[in-house]
C-alpha cells in the first residue's frame, strides 16, 4: 500500500514537472489536448493548425488567422506561389514543425520559425523550407493575428534584391 | 486495608515466579546447539543482481548532493547548446555530433569512479562467492536509470528553445545507448584503475578517440581503411548516424534500424567486457 502511494506522488510529480516545463517553455513539448504555454503556446498552436489547413488546401480557414479587416483581400495560393515558385496544387505539404517562438518585449508582436517538409509534384523533389510567421496585437488583452502576407512578401523582398 | 506483611508477601511471590520462568528458559537456551557451520547460502545471480542493485541505489541515494551534480550537468549542457546554436536559430549536424558525445561523456564520467571506490568490498566478497556478472549487470542497471534521466533532460533542455529535426523518440532511445556505451568504457576504467584519480583520469583517453575518430575530424570519404574500422567502434558514431538518418526528410528506416542494432550490440558488448577486466583479483590488503 505504501509503494502504490509513493508510486502514485513520484508519478504525480513528473507529471506536474512534464506539464511545468510544457508550459514554460512555451508549449515546447507535446500536451496533447492540453492547451498549455501561455501567448507563445497560443502562437505554435496556430502556426501548427495554419499549415495544417494549407497541407489540405483549406484556403478561407488559412487566411482567418489574419485580422478581420483585410482577410478577403488574402490572398494565400498566390502568396504560396509566390514563395514556393509553384501552384499549391503542385506541392505536397508532407509535414510541419515549430523550430522556435519568440514574443518581443513589449508583447505585442511575435514571430514563428517554421520547417516545413515539402514536395515538388512536378519534378518529385523535396524540400525542407524554414519559413517564419508574424503576428501582431493591438494590446496585451486583444486576440493576435497573423501577418501572412508580410510573412511571405518578406522572401519576395529578399528574392527581388538577390535579382 | 492492605498490610506491609501482606506486599511483602506478594513481591516474594512475584520474584519467586520470575525466577521459576527463568529457570524454565534457560535449559533451552543451553541446549540449542552451537552453531557450527559458518558457510554463507548465497542467493541465485539473479537475486544478487536485486540485492546488489537495491544496495547501489541505497548508496546513491545517500549523497544526494552528488547526484544533484551528476544529473544536474545535463540540462546545463543542453542549454549551453540553446546558447551556442541559438545564433543560428536552427539544428546543425554538428549540434548532433555533440550531443552524441555528450551523452557517451555522462555515462563514462557517471560510471567511472563505480567500482574502484568499492574494490575492497568486492574482492571480499568475491571470497564468499559473489558473481562478478550480477555484480557489473547491477551496475550498468541503476547506471540505465541515471544515464536515461540524463539525455532525457540534456534533450528536453535543447528542445525547450531548439526543435531539432528527427523523431524525438528516437534521438532519446539512441541518446540513451550511447550513454550505455559511455558507461561500458567508464565501468571498464573504473575496473582498471586502483585508485578514483586514475579513473577520472582514463576518461579523455576513452572520449577523445570519439572525437578524432569521426568526420568531424576529416571528412569520412578521406579516411584511411584502419581509420574507418576504429571509427565504426565508436558509440558516437552510431548515435550521430541515427541523428543524421532520421533528420531527413524522406527516412530511410533500414538504416536508421542498423544503427540503433550497432549501438545496441556495442553498448552491451562494452558493458560485458567489464567482466574480464575484474577476473585479476587484487590485493588491497596493503
Amino acid at each position: 500500500m505504501k509503494r502504490t502511494v509513493i508510486a502514485l506522488v513520484v508519478l504525480a510529480a513528473l507529471l506536474g514537472g512534464y506539464v511545468g516545463a510544457a508550459h514554460f517553455s512555451g508549449g515546447a513539448y507535446p500536451t496533447p489536448g492540453l492547451a498549455v504555454g501561455g501567448d507563445q503556446g497560443w502562437l505554435r498552436r496556430a502556426s501548427l493548425s495554419f499549415w495544417e489547413d494549407i497541407q489540405f488546401k483549406d484556403f478561407d480557414r488559412a487566411a482567418s488567422y489574419h485580422d478581420p479587416a483585410v482577410q478577403d483581400d488574402v490572398d494565400i495560393p498566390h502568396l504560396i506561389q509566390r514563395m514556393f515558385l509553384l501552384k499549391p496544387e503542385q506541392l505536397d505539404f508532407m509535414s510541419f514543425e515549430v523550430v522556435l517562438v519568440e514574443v518581443d518585449s513589449t508583447g505585442l508582436r511575435g514571430r514563428v520559425k517554421t520547417r516545413v517538409k515539402i514536395k515538388e509534384l512536378t519534378t518529385g523533389k523535396n524540400k525542407e523550407p524554414e519559413v517564419m510567421l508574424y503576428f501582431h496585437r493591438a494590446t496585451l488583452d486583444a486576440p493576435w493575428f497573423m501577418e501572412l502576407e508580410d510573412s511571405l512578401r518578406k522572401d519576395e523582398a529578399e528574392d527581388d534584391k538577390k535579382h | 486495608m492492605t498490610t506491609e506483611a501482606e506486599l511483602r508477601q506478594r513481591l516474594a511471590a512475584r520474584q519467586a515466579a520470575a525466577a521459576r520462568q527463568a529457570a524454565a528458559a534457560q535449559p533451552v537456551a543451553q541446549t540449542s546447539p552451537p552453531p557450527t557451520d559458518f558457510r554463507v547460502s548465497l542467493p541465485s545471480r539473479r537475486a544478487q543482481v536485486g540485492v546488489l542493485a537495491r544496495r547501489y541505489l541505497a548508496c546513491l541515494a545517500g549523497e544526494p548532493a552528488s547526484m544533484l551534480v551528476v544529473v544536474g550537468q545535463a540540462p546545463l549542457i543542453g542549454w549551453l547548446c540553446t546558447v551556442v546554436w541559438g545564433s543560428v536559430e536552427r539544428d546543425t549536424p554538428s549540434l548532433w555530433f555533440v550531443l552524441s558525445l555528450s551523452a557517451v561523456w555522462f555515462g563514462c564520467i557517471t560510471a567511472c569512479r563505480e567500482i574502484v571506490r568499492e574494490r575492497g568490498i568486492l574482492e571480499r566478497e568475491r571470497l564468499l562467492g559473489l558473481s562478478l556478472a550480477s555484480y557489473v549487470i547491477a551496475k550498468c542497471v541503476v547506471l540505465a536509470g541515471i544515464v536515461g534521466v540524463q539525455v532525457v533532460l540534456l534533450l528536453g533542455a535543447v528542445e525547450w528553445s531548439l526543435a531539432l529535426r528527427g523523431a524525438v523518440p528516437l534521438q532519446l532511445v539512441s541518446l540513451w545507448l550511447a550513454g550505455m556505451g559511455g558507461v561500458g568504457l567508464g565501468l571498464m576504467a573504473s575496473a582498471l584503475a586502483k585508485r578514483q584519480e586514475q579513473a577520472v583520469a582514463l576518461v579523455p583517453l576513452l572520449l577523445l578517440p570519439q572525437i578524432l575518430f569521426s568526420e568531424f575530424a576529416i571528412p569520412a570519404d578521406q579516411f584511411a581503411s584502419v581509420v574507418a574500422r576504429v571509427e565504426k567502434l565508436m558509440p558516437v558514431r552510431w548515435c550521430y548516424r541515427v541523428f543524421v538518418e532520421a533528420a531527413e526528410i524522406e527516412v530511410a528506416w533500414g538504416t536508421v534500424a542498423g544503427s540503433l542494432l550497432a549501438q545496441v550490440a556495442l553498448s552491451a558488448l562494452l558493458c560485458a567486457l567489464v567482466v574480464p577486466f575484474l577476473w585479476p583479483k587484487r590485493d588491497l590488503t596493503g
